[in-house]
């Protein structure tokens, strides 16, 4: 019970925080790498959640799905380097506001 | 016998497949077609006689043969076959003029060398199936659909010369019209579809009797529709919506006016239309259901009404006209109101007897004129004949046989049977139903002018001195003219003696055919004359009355009456055009002259209601149409277009703002799931 | 020249303040609800348990569901986003400009 003494509420404000810093990225940035550095912040503050809430209810299933969730994003990291080689290769840019040629 | 049943629809089935033949096949026969036109009405005719023989022994027939829509239906669409003694003597009448009519094409088509001919031929085996198909339908839906078929053929041969100019004129003119009474005729249809869920003519499940059974008020009433009138006035009105496409079709007043119009088309085409098939339609129809229209003494008392009116109407019109097609036109439209008259007022043997002469002799008639176009190299004026009896024997001698019938002379059909008529409606009126005696007066006056100007007709066409260089030397005609011409001549001088009632009553003997004839076939079917007889008495309330005590002595009285105008009528159109430079006496009328050459300007008023009323008021619903329905349609169509190309906007392919709306929106959600759950 | 990707900083930050009210709302909602104290582990390793249960293996300290098929799962997914990436991101052989 070392760690009984932090509320659930503070691993959720962390939690949060961090999530709206990926949003802010996402936001704010026209660059594609920041985009995918930003989705890394968004997934790792559900990992904060599931490793909180692991605790919470002491239920190892948080922490392993944690883990998979990192699995996860070493899986949409590469595909999302990929997309973005690809991204330059045809707009000889990484900004996400030129390549717009697939909307209507 | 009964096995010639099985045969029955084979007498529509032989033309339609000469139409067929002659369409595809017509252009490398020998005669164009007429060949197969002919042989198959002939065939036609031996089986309808077959049929009046076996329904003569007294086998009748009435089954249905096809269920177009059936199974879990309010009411079944059916076609079938009903051979009564009605339908088995009419297709025989038709069959035979179709057959002549045929043969006569010959003589007038062929040997003038019309092109066109498989499409004639084609048209005229379609026109005859169609007419023989709706005289043997056993229901009013499928009476409806050859009615129709009758009037498209009828459409197509008047327009057969559709390169001139008046043709097609005519044509659309005679398909319009009548179209506008069949209108009527369709709604009449339905509602007695609904209301009675069987259209069927015969039989107790037939709607006559289910109408008789509700009308009846010693029967508890059997619950049929009737849309929340009392059930006399519902009836009423069905009978009125059908006798809108009978009076179309049978050029009644005020839908006669096709008529005169549809002389434009060959001859013999207009013989077929006046004597067996179109015009004949109308009135067969009434004939047809008149245990329907026995019930329904408002509806008769119209149809009396409207046939006197229109046989006297017709017959004023008839005796100036200088054209001799136009001449037999209106005496079609007349002799027709007679028939109206007759079943107007209880007269059903009577008006069926009238039919049958009236075929024969306008047929005749027609054919005669027809002959007499041909020489005359198609000029149709009176008064650039004359003394043509001279020249063509054969068809003065026919010609004469008929137009004495038309004019109703002794003994010569027409006098039997108009004097029929005649006796129907005075007697009827006498007996307790004085309005008929308007209806009966009107069809005496008519029989004054019919005499006068049928010897008009013939004086200035055969007699006298010949009035131009063509009636000098007429061109020839041959035996495909003179055969039907000599039939139909002998024909119409005895064809009377079917029924002639003045003999039975005063001779006692049992010489009246055509009543045994119709008064015959199995109780069942509820088609026999008696039986019409009983339901004028009982709910038209119609009875016999007589003057000078005795049946006999009406008669005698009233045909005497009638022979005796008719004598009149003839002596003085013979006495005003005897000699041989005959004065065109009818210039006298003055005002009265032109009122009549103009028809009564009934042209003249219903263009107005077409033009100045009805295209006024489409146009006005056109304007309706574009501005305000189309308007609003076009209206939702831009709004969404324009919305939609605003909405679009939104798709600006641009990452950022799709994640900005998604944010947006589960901002929005959060705080409305805030809100209502109360999460502060 | 050369083409370096450029990081661009002169965006709008308007869309920025929605990620700012989403925190200032999740915060608020968050700090207004009482969750309580937590349960927490007993003495023991999770990370050793957490080993067992990847291969459903029930002799960690802590009991949980077994992981294999989702971890193989993974393992495949992972897989093929490699590959997938290595796809992408190599040059068409012939005709590539």
């Amino acid at each position: 019970m070392v760690l009984g003494a932090v509320p659930a509420e503070y691993y959720l404000v962390l939690s949060a925080a961090v999530f709206c810093v990926g949003i802010f990225g996402i936001l704010t940035r026209e660059n594609a790498l920041i985009f995918l550095m930003s989705v890394e912040l968004m997934l790792n503050a559900a990992n904060i959640n599931l490793i909180a809430f692991a605790f919470y209810w002491g239920n190892l299933t948080g922490q392993v799905f944690g883990l998979f969730v990192m699995a996860l994003a070493a899986a949409e990291v590469a595909i999302g380097i990929g997309i973005i080689l690809v991204l330059y290769r045809n707009f000889d840019s990484v900004d996400v506001t030129e390549a717009t040629t697939l909307k209507w | 016998m009964a096995g010639v049943f099985a045969y029955a629809p084979a007498i529509a089935a032989l033309p339609f497949v000469s139409f067929v033949v002659a369409l595809l096949a017509g252009k490398y026969m020998p005669k164009k077609g007429a060949l197969a036109g002919i042989i198959a009405t002939a065939g036609s005719l031996g089986l309808s006689i077959a049929v009046l023989v076996t329904v003569f022994l007294g086998e009748t027939y009435n089954e249905t043969l096809y269920t177009f829509v059936g199974g879990d239906v309010p009411f079944e669409l059916t076609f079938g076959l009903l051979l009564d003694p009605l339908s088995a003597a009419m297709l025989v009448i038709v069959s035979l003029i179709a057959f002549l009519v045929h043969v006569f094409s010959l003589g007038y088509m062929n040997d003038e060398g019309e092109t066109g001919l498989p499409r004639y031929y084609a048209s005229l085996g379609l026109f005859t199936a169609s007419m023989l198909a709706f005289v043997f339908s056993d229901n009013l839906l499928m009476a409806f659909m050859f009615f129709e078929l009758v009037g498209l053929c009828s459409y197509l041969l008047i327009g057969f010369w559709f390169r001139r100019a008046g043709p097609p004129s005519a044509a659309k003119k005679a398909f319009l019209v009548t179209r506008f009474g069949d209108y009527f005729f369709l709604v009449g249809v339905v509602g007695v579809l609904t209301t009675f869920g069987t259209a069927q003519f015969a039989g107790e499940e037939g709607f006559p009797a289910l109408a008789e059974t509700v009308l009846n008020p010693e029967t508890t009433a059997q619950a049929v529709n009737t849309f929340g009138f009392e059930p006399a006035t519902w009836f009423a009105i069905l009978g009125l919506l059908v006798l809108g496409g009978v009076m179309g079709k049978s050029a009644q007043f005020p839908f006669h006016t096709w008529l005169p119009d549809a002389m434009e088309g060959p001859t013999p085409v207009s013989a077929l239309i006046h004597a067996a098939t179109m015009v004949a339609a109308g009135v067969f129809l009434v004939a047809r259901m008149y245990g329907f229209y026995a019930l329904l003494p408002t509806v008769l008392a119209v149809i009396a009404f409207v046939g006197g009116f229109t046989a006297l109407f017709a017959a004023t019109m008839g005796v100036v006209k200088n054209e001799i097609k136009q001449v037999l036109a209106y005496s079609t439209i007349s002799q027709y109101g007679y028939i109206m008259l007759a079943l107007g007022t209880g007269g059903y043997v009577a008006a069926f007897f009238h039919l049958t002469t009236h075929a024969v002799f306008k047929a005749l008639l027609f054919l005669g004129a027809g002959s007499v176009i041909i020489a005359m190299h198609h000029n149709e004026n009176m008064w650039d004949m004359g003394g043509l009896k001279d020249h063509m024997r054969v068809t003065y001698l026919a010609f004469l046989s008929g137009s004495l019938a038309l004019a109703g002379i002794f003994p010569f059909s027409g006098f039997w049977s108009k004097d029929e008529v005649l006796y129907e409606a005075l007697v009827h009126g006498l007996g307790g139903s004085p309005l008929l005696l308007g209806a009966y007066a009107m069809g005496l006056a008519a029989v004054f002018l019919t005499g006068f100007y049928t010897i008009r007709m013939v004086l200035l066409t055969f007699h006298g001195e010949a009035r131009s260089d063509t009636a000098e030397d007429p061109h020839g005609v041959r035996w495909n003219v003179k055969l039907p011409l000599a039939v139909l001549g002998v024909l119409a001088a005895v064809i009377g003696f079917l029924n002639p009632l003045p003999i039975q009553k005063l001779t006692g003997l049992e010489v009246d055919f055509l009543h045994q004839f119709l008064d015959s076939g199995p109780e069942a079917l509820l088609t026999s004359s008696h039986h019409y007889g009983d339901l004028t008495h009982d709910y038209a309330g119609y009875s016999v009355g007589t003057i000078g005590g005795g049946e006999t002595v009406t008669m005698l009285a009233g045909a005497g009456v009638s022979l005796g105008l008719a004598l009149l009528g003839a002596g003085l159109a013979f006495a005003l055009y005897r000699g041989a430079e005959p004065t065109r006496h009818t210039e006298k009328l003055g005002g009265l002259q032109t009122l009549l050459m103009h028809n009564y300007y009934q042209d003249e008023y219903q263009v107005w209601l077409a033009e100045g009323l009805t295209l006024r008021l489409s146009g006005a619903a056109d304007t309706f149409d574009q501005g305000v329905i189309d308007g609003v349609v076009n209206g939702v169509s831009s709004v969404s277009l324009f919305s939609g190309d605003r909405l679009r906007r939104l798709q600006t392919g641009i990452v950022t703002n799709y994640a900005a709306l998604i944010v947006l929106c589960l901002l929005v959600l959060l705080g409305a799931f805030a809100a209502l759950g109360g999460w502060f | 020249m050369t083409t370096r990707p450029q990081l661009h900083t002169e965006t709008s930050k308007a869309a920025g303040i929605l990620a700012v009210a989403l925190f200032g709302f999740l915060a608020a909602v968050f700090l207004t609800s009482g969750f309580g104290t937590a349960t927490g582990f007993a003495e023991g390793s999770i990370t050793r348990s957490i080993g067992y249960a990847m291969f459903n293996l029930d002799a960690g300290d802590f009991a949980s569901e077994g992981f294999l098929v989702s971890f193989i799962t993974i393992a495949i997914v992972l897989d093929a986003a490699l590959d997938g990436a290595v796809m992408l991101a190599k040059r068409d052989e012939e005709g590539d400009s």
